[in-house]
Formats: structure tokens, C-alpha cells, sequence
């Protein structure tokens, strides 16, 4: 369960979110949604605890991100905006390490590592270190160290970025497969597509206002528009003219 | 959390052992400087060593003039051989390393008991040149002496009414040779070592880490960020030591390697001294990490933590460098200067010297003190929202 609630955030004289106020319930994917430099990677960020709202409060669990740091961190995983791996390291080790951080047992975490690698067909490469690695197999690693330690809250940003259509749909469906087993998922993505494909819960977001949310049925409701496109270009053209 | 600062610590030493750059800063840069101070031992030992004082060569220009100093000279066994046409271009040449020029004038001086002159023609900006003129002089005084005794004895004086000083000198150092003189040089190779040592990893894993895009998955771990810190601070700390304890084994190696019965070394670097060089300079080792992780931290990106941090251990190794020439008695208040103490402090390891413990202690403690206030810098400059994007 994750609530946004008033949050405001500044670099120098941009302002990145403004009053910024959302929820993502558990059981549910939530999908944000906006051009780029709209403030979703900011929100994320405040969220899995690595920048600090200027003022609001952002919850995990009804912990607070700012003050409640460990006990957030301990209930997210997280595949970040940078997603690099470590050259040396193999993608087994980096999975591992995660685990390690987060205070896993040695036999728990490596049978956890076989059940990922199973889950996301990462077999072949398991073994091999990272230099070199195509950008399904690096996100593939980021989703598994974001996963090891089975967190009830899962904070993706741009998952499917640059990722062919089979791999895409094998990372939906093992979204569905986290929302069926009670996560609270909150990803987001500049690909209209995408979040109206697997979202149950939509939030627009521009120029760091959040504009509308809701289930898309909601959304297509209050718009009057059918599909997501249409209706996020209404709402953004709201803005414009208020 | 101390077990997650250890996994992260494991992590960074295992990463960096992979990495070929790590292993040469760490394995195989501390072994140049023990070969070039081994190079220039030999080198000088040698020199010194090839022309014993009693087979000295000694080109004579104007023998004819003076018998009674040539046969003297044959006599305290120096080999008299005549001198090229041009002494000054012999000299300046390398052909001769001093030449005794005897003016014509000297025969009827010598005669009429009045002061003659000789010129001695050498090069001094050469180390062999000194020795030779400090040769010639010897034997040159020995027969001034003579030659003075017996004019004084003619007149019925004795000598010793004009000798006030009879001049004996004694070397301290522990041995006796010249090429001691070189143990000024370990101090700077070994505080620019130890400057050098860590200085990848701790780039590596801090603007390297931001540069990869691996920080953000770090930092959103259960790991509070000081323990993440640390953790990159001890494996750069072990990489450090692990450079230096190379080092310090490799003067060891090579002092055994140039020894010769009567240049002996060995005693300076023993397992016992070795041991305790790395403990007396750990806390410097602290301060070098703490600064490296600090500007790495601090500089925008990679390439400008490799600007500052391959400049950096020029600067602490400058006390000792200047201290090869003009060499300093270690002070009480000395030690409360990090670098400077331990430069002064591994000099009097290394020549042997007896060693205060009280000054041991406070150089130790004052470096600590130093690490320690860095280490909390550190760990503040890891909270900063700014680590993530660079500066």
C-alpha cells in the first residue's frame, strides 16, 4: 500500500512535483502515467527513499519515506531509473548481493535465486558475468534483485524501456502474476500502450501535477474519451486551458 | 547492520579483485620503487667499491718537477702514471676521475723551503669525482705533513706545537657506507604508495558506481548509508594496506638482493620492523582512504575523481622528498603533523635509529583522530540527495 499525499519537490528553480497527491492499494498494478520530465521518475524516487520531499508525505505501508527509511526500504523492491550492473559480477552475484542487504539466509536466498531464474528464463546466463549482457538479460537481473527478497510493495520504473515485444510480455505477465498474489505494484511509463494494457488503477501526471486517477473505466467516464490516448490528451489540454 | 557493512565490504574486495587496474595499483606499482632505490644502490655500490683507496690511479702532468712527491706517492702505493696533454678535457671528458697538474715553478719553490703549488683537476659533480678528490687531498696532506715535519724538526720545533687538531672522523650511521645515504628515499615512495594504493577502488566504488547507474539499486537496499560507506571504505582500506605490506616486503627482497659484507640492510627491514611500520601507519592509511572516498564522492563524475586523485599522493610524499637532502631531527610536536610524523618516523625505522614510543603513540593517535573526522564527513556526504546525481 503506498499513499502520496501534498508533495511538493524542487531542483534549484524547477519544480518538479507540485502538491503532488496519489494512493496504490495493494492487489492492484498501478500506472502512472506521462510525457517525459512530468515528474514520474521524481515521484519514485521519493518513494523508494533516495530523494526527499521538499513538503508532503509519502507512506509505504504507512511508513514514512523520510523518517521511516529502513523499515520502507525492507518492504520495496525496486528497479530503478539507473539500472547498471556490475561488470564483473555475475548476474547470480548480483541477485545475491541484493538478497545479502537485505538480510536473507544463505539457503533461503539461494533457492530464491533457482525460483527466479526459472520464473524469468534467466538459466543461461546465470553464471556469466554482466559485461556484455544484451538489455533484456541487464533487465532481467534488475527485476530479479528487485524480487529476491519477495517485497510487498514493487516500485518499477520504465520496466518494459527498450525490451522486444516477447520480453514484454513475459514482464506483464509476471506483474499479474505479483498482483494476484496480493503485491502492490506502482510502475511507470511514457508508453500509453502499456499501462492501458495491464494497468487496474491509471494516475496522469503532468508537468508535475497529477491530473486525474482511477480505474481507465473511470477515467474513460469522465473524459468521454475511449481510448487512453485521447484521454490523456484531454486531460493535459485541461491544464492549458485552466 | 555490521554483518551488511561486512557484505558490502566483501563485495567491493571480490569486484575489485577481478579488475586487472586494481590489482596492478595494488600488486605491482609498490614494487617500483624498491627497484629503482635496489638499481641505485647497486649502482653506487659499485662505484664506491671498484677504487679502494690503495690502488688509486693518479695521472701526474709535470712528474719531472717533483721527484720527492712522486716517490712518496709510490711509496703510499698510489699508481702514478703520466697525465693526457690536456688535464681540464680529460677530466671533463670521463677519461680520468682527477688529474695532479705540477706546475714548473714548483721544483725551485720545494727547493728554497717556500710553499709550491699543485692544482688537483677534478669533477665533484660526479660521484666518483668526489671520491677522488677526497683520495688525492688525503695523500696529498699526508705529504704536506711530512715534508712540514721535517723543515719544522730542521729548526728544532716539534710538530705538535702546530698541530692543535689531530682530526679522526666517525661515522654514526649504523653501517658505514655511502650508499645508506639512500634510505632517505624510502620515506616518499612509501607515503606516495601508500597514497596510491586505494585510490581505484575508492573511485570505482563511488563515481564509478554513479557513472555504471549501479547506485541507485544500492542505495534503495536496508542499508543505512554510512554502513554503505563503510563498507567501500574498509575494502579501499585493505586494498591500501595490502599495497603497502607489498611494498615494504619488496625493500626487504631488495636490500637482501644488493647486500655486500659490508652493506648491510637487512636488519632494517625485518618481519618484527615490517609489522610494525603497518600498524604505526595505519592510521594514516585511514586518513589517505577518508580523503580518497571524500573527492570521489564530491567530484561530478570519474574522470574528474582521476584528475584530483592522480595528483594526490604527490603532495604528502613532498616532506619526505625535501628530507633526502636536508634531513630533519624528529621533535615531540613534529609527530601531531600526520604525514610529516610517519615520514619521520619510518626514516628512523629504516636507518636503524632508536625509536620513542611516546612519539609513536601521539603520531597514531593524532592521524586516528584525523581519520575519524573524515570518516564522518564521509558518512554525511553519503545522505546528500546530490550522490545520485553528482555535485
Amino acid at each position: 500500500m503506498i499513499e502520496v499525499n501534498g508533495i511538493t519537490k524542487s531542483f534549484q528553480a524547477v519544480t518538479a512535483l507540485k502538491d503532488a497527491a496519489f494512493a496504490a492499494p495493494d492487489g492492484s498494478i498501478t500506472g502512472v502515467i506521462g510525457p517525459n520530465g512530468a515528474g514520474k521518475t521524481t515521484a519514485l524516487r521519493i518513494l523508494y527513499t533516495v530523494l526527499r520531499p521538499d513538503t508532503g508525505l509519502a507512506t509505504v505501508d504507512g511508513f514514512d519515506t523520510v523518517r521511516q527509511r529502513a523499515d520502507v526500504q525492507s518492504r520495496i523492491g525496486v528497479v530503478p531509473d539507473g539500472r547498471g550492473l556490475y561488470p564483473r559480477l555475475t548476474a547470480r552475484e548480483h541477485i545475491r548481493y541484493c538478497g545479502r542487504l537485505h538480510g536473507m539466509d544463505r539457503t533461503n536466498l539461494e533457492t530464491r535465486i533457482e525460483e527466479l531464474a526459472e520464473v524469468l528464463r534467466m538459466e543461461e546466463f546465470i553464471d556469466r558475468r554482466a559485461k556484455g549482457f544484451s538489455k533484456g538479460q541487464v533487465r532481467k537481473v534488475a527485476l530479479a534483485r528487485a524480487l529476491v527478497h519477495d517485497p510487498q510493495n514493487i516500485l518499477l520504473d520504465e520496466p518494459t524501456n527498450g525490451l522486444d515485444v516477447a520480453s514484454s510480455r513475459a514482464v506483464h505477465a509476471l506483474i499479474k502474476g505479483l498482483r494476484d498474489r496480493g503485491r502492490c505494484i506502482l510502475f511507470c511509463s511514457h508508453i500509453m500502450a502499456e499501462v492501458a494494457a495491464i494497468s487496474d488503477r491509471i494516475i496522469v501526471i503532468s508537468d508535475g501535477r497529477v491530473m486525474a486517477q482511477g480505474t481507465p473505466e473511470e477515467l474513460t467516464d469522465r473524459t468521454g474519451q475511449q481510448d487512453i490516448e485521447s484521454m490523456f490528451l484531454s486531460l493535459t489540454a485541461d491544464l492549458g486551458s485552466a | 547492520m555490521w554483518r551488511r557493512v561486512f557484505v558490502v565490504f566483501a563485495k567491493e574486495a571480490v569486484d575489485n579483485a577481478r579488475d586487472r587496474r586494481s590489482l596492478l595499483v595494488a600488486l605491482i606499482y609498490p614494487l617500483l620503487g624498491p627497484i629503482l632505490l635496489g638499481i641505485l644502490i647497486s649502482a653506487i655500490v659499485d662505484v664506491v667499491t671498484v677504487q679502494p683507496e690503495e690502488k688509486l690511479v693518479l695521472p701526474i702532468a709535470g712528474m719531472e718537477h717533483a721527484p720527492e712527491l712522486i716517490s712518496f706517492l709510490r711509496r703510499r702505493n698510489v699508481h702514478v702514471i703520466p697525465s693526457p696533454s690536456d688535464p681540464v678535457r680529460a677530466v671533463q671528458e670521463g677519461a680520468h676521475e682527477g688529474i695532479l697538474v705540477i706546475t714548473p715553478a714548483f721544483a725551485e719553490h720545494f727547493a728554497a723551503d717556500e710553499t709550491a703549488s699543485v692544482e688537483v683537476v677534478v669533477n665533484s659533480s660526479r660521484l666518483p669525482g668526489l671520491i677522488a678528490v677526497n683520495n688525492i687531498l688525503g695523500v696529498l696532506g699526508a705529504f704536506n705533513q711530512e715534508v712540514w715535519s721535517r723543515r719544522i724538526a730542521a729548526r728544532g720545533v716539534d710538530l705538535k706545537v702546530l698541530q692543535p687538531l689531530e682530526i679522526k672522523s666517525v661515522n654514526v650511521a649504523a653501517g658505514t657506507h655511502i650508499a645508506e645515504f639512500l634510505l632517505f628515499m624510502v620515506p616518499p615512495l612509501f607515503i606516495f604508495n601508500l597514497f596510491m594504493g586505494g585510490v581505484y577502488l575508492a573511485m570505482d566504488t563511488t563515481s564509478g558506481e554513479r557513472e555504471r547507474g549501479s547506485l541507485e539499486s544500492l542505495l534503495v537496499n536496508p542499508v543505512a548509508r554510512w554502513g554503505l560507506m563503510l563498507g567501500k571504505y574498509l575494502a579501499a582500506l585493505l586494498y591500501t594496506a595490502v599495497a603497502v605490506a607489498v611494498q615494504l616486503i619488496a625493500f626487504a627482497v631488495i636490500f637482501w638482493i644488493v647486500e655486500t659484507p659490508d652493506l648491510s640492510f637487512t636488519s632494517a627491514m625485518s618481519p618484527v620492523v615490517i609489522l610494525g611500520i603497518l600498524v604505526m601507519t595505519l592510521p594514516l592509511m585511514m586518513v589517505a582512504v577518508g580523503v580518497q572516498v571524500i573527492i570521489a564522492t564530491v567530484t561530478m563524475s570519474y574522470k574528474e575523481a582521476q584528475t584530483y586523485l592522480g595528483l594526490l599522493p604527490l603532495i604528502p610524499a613532498i616532506p619526505g622528498m625535501v628530507m633526502v637532502f636536508a634531513p630533519v631531527q624528529a621533535q615531540g610536536w613534529m609527530m601531531t603533523i600526520p604525514i610529516f610524523s610517519q615520514t619521520l618516523l619510518l626514516g628512523q625505522f629504516v636507518r636503524g635509529e632508536p625509536i620513542a614510543i611516546v612519539n609513536v603513540l601521539l603520531s597514531m593517535s593524532v592521524s586516528g583522530l584525523i581519520a575519524v573526522g573524515l570518516l564522518l564527513i564521509a558518512a554525511r556526504l553519503y545522505e546528500r540527495e546530490k550522490l545520485i546525481f553528482g555535485s
